[in-house]
């Protein structure tokens, strides 16, 4: 297992180089009016090659690159150019993760507890009215777009209960909406696959074997079924605990959250160069991290599960 | 969706403001920024050496006095003693003296700080273009000079008769050196790294979530600040969830955009709280490329035959429905918007009279140029003289940026309007929809258009202004590319009469006149097709805005100070009379003078 840790790790290291250098690359060869934003047509000729020069953007590519990986490697994220000029990126990023994590967290937690209940009930009560419910409620939330039902929920349920519109950190109040919106759609996304795993099980030899034993269903459940089902569930755990940080646009923006949400695309349209470089860099190191995790997780859960040619065939 | 219709709130603090924005300043540093957007806040913490008051009159600010030398070339000021700066929690940081604009200007000339205004002061101040090119190092030979504490002195290259105007652009503001040089390469980044000494301080900032700003008790001139704290929520929805927001108490001012525009104007209790904005002095015209490099399917050659047939122009002129594109964005008065000419009405004046009434302009301003009689008279003209040079119909390319609905929208209308009236055996419109990055770089700097839409705003206050577009050095349209557009010693008509105008800087009668002349060549040839201006649309708003600082350009209409909160939102009907009582007034402070 340490081997294919060690193995993962090398691997991982020669992907985030690439992407980061494919990225690099990409965002250089975009036109050079994007730096200078929407003052273009008010600046001369000397002046937009005096900022872009000193941007060090007129440097040849080969040059820019070495800069940007002695850079990355002495840790540092560099300074956003655009989307706050001055400021390093580190800070803004500082200032907008935890909110991130924090809605997304919370609502990760409550929608995976919550969702993986659902499921087993549903798989319980196959073919009965609580089925039939969560049925509802999985193809609803999966057919309405969420831009719909969270402006919806924002527009009602605030007029409703007399709550605010908008997030403000100093309002615990005003985090139940964007939490609940952001959980709705997962709680029903863990629900139904729990409940696809759990009648994948339940069909299986061993539960019959059981049933005929004279063991009762509901242990049969608790004790085998369920965590059988529950492994494929955790793979992807990790990688969702990790991508909270990248927040969600659409409740960021509609309720004022100064999260991640967005931050990509808004730097992406500024041509941040640096601010762009930097998240892909956290999200492709997330992307990875959480794979890595999610192997080692299902590992440490399922004895089945080995790591490594020597020790038999996965 | 709410009930609750704004009067019956009556929760609301008289001297709070609260506001959504959705769109976030990137910086606070008012010595390299040049966007609106970051100007409108700025001018509420830094003041500049003069202001424009209600009406567009130039006041004292921190200047107190000020002359010009004989030959226009220098300026003295004479400055507003004890006023002070002050840090972000509202410690006094020191005075505000002659150095501090030296200081700041020394900056922004300062080439590695990257400042987007630089040109601004380097194209009117003696040897500051020699300073930011590295050309001389000793800033002492600038053209900026502090004589004693509160006296300052400027230079100018040439005369201008517009420099007092440009001082209320921010990178003639003032900043203490000292400060500069504590905080290092972060000046402007936040609300703690600048310091203040306008009529609000920002207390809190927090980027793409909030900003606090108190009115400072410091401030010189604090009686004429009568908003006590306003505070800004950002939401990038806001279009969508400010007018709810607005209907519930939550907030004190909201655009109503045009999608819903329709729902507010149809509800009597919506109506009565809504009242239209002012437009701006952002100037909106369509181009003929002369210099086009676009793809050979859109037969860019034959477009280089048609466009300099000056009948062909004019036919698409006269046959550009000017009132039925601006029906998609202003629905209820479109003749609001519509503008004549290219320089805005209302811009500047002469005695009394405003430029676009000057001869020969007044022609153009008195009458739509939509006519179909003409469009079709100059078609068969234009017909006439190209048949066997040009192949018909002459395909049109028109392309706008994806990112404005309202472009798709008008140039949809205009499309099927201009070939329902030409015909289609004359032209072919074809609208293009380009991506928004770099989209003036690819399409209009590149010559990638035949017709397009086009936009400029004033610099300062001169007719001048709006000239840039037509020139030579600019990337527009490339009229001096024209032919039959008369060439002497090298310029061409227009820039002989431009020349003209911008020599003329001692009477500025003439001047104004001259210019008149120029932009009304520019019509008459139908190089260009004035559409309209900016801003306009409506509100549901507490400010009352004919108390806003009244400026074209520059910074200070963003100010708070002066304006006070209204019991309840000014309706249609109110905004009607106090619009008119205010061109009234404005008319008595400018009648004989010149602003």
């Amino acid at each position: 297992m340490i081997k294919y840790i060690f193995f993962k790790i090398l691997q991982s290291i020669f992907t985030l180089f690439l992407v980061i250098t494919i990225v690099f690359v990409l965002m250089r060869s975009m036109p050079v009016e994007g730096y200078l934003g929407e003052d273009y047509d008010k600046l001369d000729q000397v002046q937009k090659e005096v900022i872009i020069e000193s941007l060090g953007l007129r440097d040849p590519i080969h040059v820019q690159l070495k800069k940007f990986y002695n850079r990355i490697i002495a840790g540092d994220l560099g300074v956003s150019i655009t989307y706050r000029p001055g400021v390093p990126v580190a800070d803004i990023l500082k200032s907008k993760i935890p909110y991130s994590l924090g809605i997304g967290l919370t609502s990760l937690a409550i929608s995976f507890v919550s969702g993986i209940n659902l499921g087993i009930i549903m798989a319980e009560n196959s073919g009965k009215i609580l089925n039939k419910l969560g049925n509802i409620y999985i193809v609803a939330t999966n057919a309405i777009p969420a831009a719909i039902y969270y402006i919806l929920l924002q527009f009602y349920l605030t007029d409703i209960f007399k709550l605010p519109m908008l997030f403000y950190a100093d309002r615990p109040i005003s985090w139940i909406l964007p939490i609940l919106s952001l959980s709705l759609g997962t709680t029903a996304s863990y629900a139904l696959w729990m409940k696809r795993y759990m009648a994948d099980e339940l069909n299986k030899d061993y539960v019959k074997l059981a049933i005929s034993k004279g063991m009762k269903m509901k242990d049969v459940i608790k004790k085998h079924v369920f965590i059988n089902a529950f492994v494929p569930m955790v793979q992807y755990l990790p990688a969702s605990i990790l991508f909270t940080i990248s927040g969600s646009i659409y409740v960021e923006s509609l309720y004022s959250i100064p999260g991640m949400g967005g931050l990509l695309v808004e730097a992406i349209q500024r041509q941040d160069t640096t601010l762009v470089e930097a998240i892909v860099l956290i999200y492709s190191f997330i992307g990875i991290m959480g794979m890595l995790f999610g192997d080692i997780f299902m590992a440490l859960l399922d004895p089945r599960i080995k790591f490594g040619k020597s020790e038999g065939r996965i | 969706m709410s009930e609750n219709i704004y009067p019956n709130h009556r929760s609301i603090l008289d001297r709070e403001f609260r506001t959504i924005y959705s769109g976030e300043v990137t910086t606070l540093n008012y010595l390299t920024t040049a966007t609106a957007n970051e100007f409108s806040l700025i001018v509420n913490f830094v003041d500049p050496l003069v202001e424009y008051d209600r009406f567009g009159k130039i006041q004292p600010a921190l200047a107190t006095e000020w002359s010009v030398s004989e030959d226009g070339l220098v300026w003295t000021f004479k400055l507003r003693p004890g006023v002070k700066w002050v840090t972000y929690d509202g410690e006094i940081y020191g005075f505000v003296t002659a150095q501090d604009f030296v200081d700041g200007l020394k900056y922004v000339l300062t080439s590695e700080n990257r400042s987007k205004t630089a040109n601004i002061v380097y194209n009117m101040i003696k040897n500051a273009k020699e300073y930011y090119n590295k050309e001389i190092t000793d800033f002492n030979q600038v053209g900026v000079k502090a004589l004693d504490k509160y006296t300052l002195q400027y230079t100018l290259i040439k005369p201008i008769p517009y420099f007092l105007s440009t001082l209320t652009y921010t990178c003639f503001f003032p900043a203490n050196g000292q400060f500069i040089k504590d905080v290092g390469g972060k000046f402007g980044i936040d609300n703690k790294h600048i310091l203040y000494n306008g009529s609000y301080i920002m207390k809190t900032y927090e980027p793409h979530h909030r900003r606090i700003l108190e009115k400072n008790p410091h401030y010189w001139d604090k009686e004429n600040v009568y908003i006590d704290r306003i505070s800004m929520t950002y939401n990038k929805e806001a279009n969508v969830l400010a007018p709810e927001m607005f209907l519930r108490g939550e907030i004190d001012h909201v655009n109503i955009g045009s999608d819903i525009i329709y729902e507010w104007m149809r509800d009597e209790k919506k109506k009565n709280l809504i009242r239209p904005n002012r437009t701006n002095f952002f100037s909106y015209f369509y181009s003929f490329n002369f210099n086009p490099n676009f793809s050979e399917e859109y037969e860019p050659e034959n477009w280089k035959i048609v466009v300099n047939n000056r009948n062909f122009r004019k036919s698409i002129f006269h046959a550009l429905d000017r009132k039925a594109a601006m029906l998609t964005e202003e629905p209820y008065e479109p003749e609001n918007r519509l503008l004549n000419t290219i320089t805005p009405k209302g811009f500047v004046s002469v005695g009394g009279v405003d430029y676009t009434d000057l001869q020969p302009l007044r022609e153009f301003t008195q009458k739509d140029s939509f006519n179909i009689e003409l469009a079709l008279a100059y078609k068969k003209k234009a017909m006439k003289e190209l048949r066997g040079k040009a192949t018909f119909p002459v395909k049109v390319l028109m392309p706008y940026n994806a990112a404005s609905k309202q472009w798709a929208n008008r140039a949809q209308v205009i499309k099927y309007q201009l070939e329902r009236i030409l015909g289609k055996d004359y032209i072919e419109v074809i609208i293009e929809a380009n991506p928004p990055t770099g989209f003036l770089e690819k399409v209009r700097n590149s010559g990638k258009y035949g017709l397009m839409e086009l936009n400029w705003g004033a610099d300062f206050a001169d007719p001048e202004t709006y000239t840039h577009p037509f020139r030579r050095d600019s990337t527009f349209s490339w009229i001096h590319l024209a032919e039959g557009n008369g060439k002497e010693d090298g310029l061409t008509i227009y820039e002989n009469l431009l020349q003209k105008a911008m020599e003329e800087v001692e009477d500025i009668n003439k001047r104004y006149l001259l210019f008149a002349e120029a932009e009304s060549y520019l019509i008459e040839e139908a190089f260009v097709i004035p559409y309209s201006v900016g801003g306009g649309g409506y509100s549901a708003s507490r400010i009352n805005p004919f108390e806003i600082s009244y400026s074209p350009f520059g910074a200070t209409s963003g100010r708070f100070k002066g304006l006070r909160l209204l019991k309840r939102p000014m309706n249609i009907e109110e905004y009607k009379k106090e619009l008119y009582k205010w061109q009234m007034e404005r008319k008595g402070q400018f009648e004989g003078g010149r602003e």
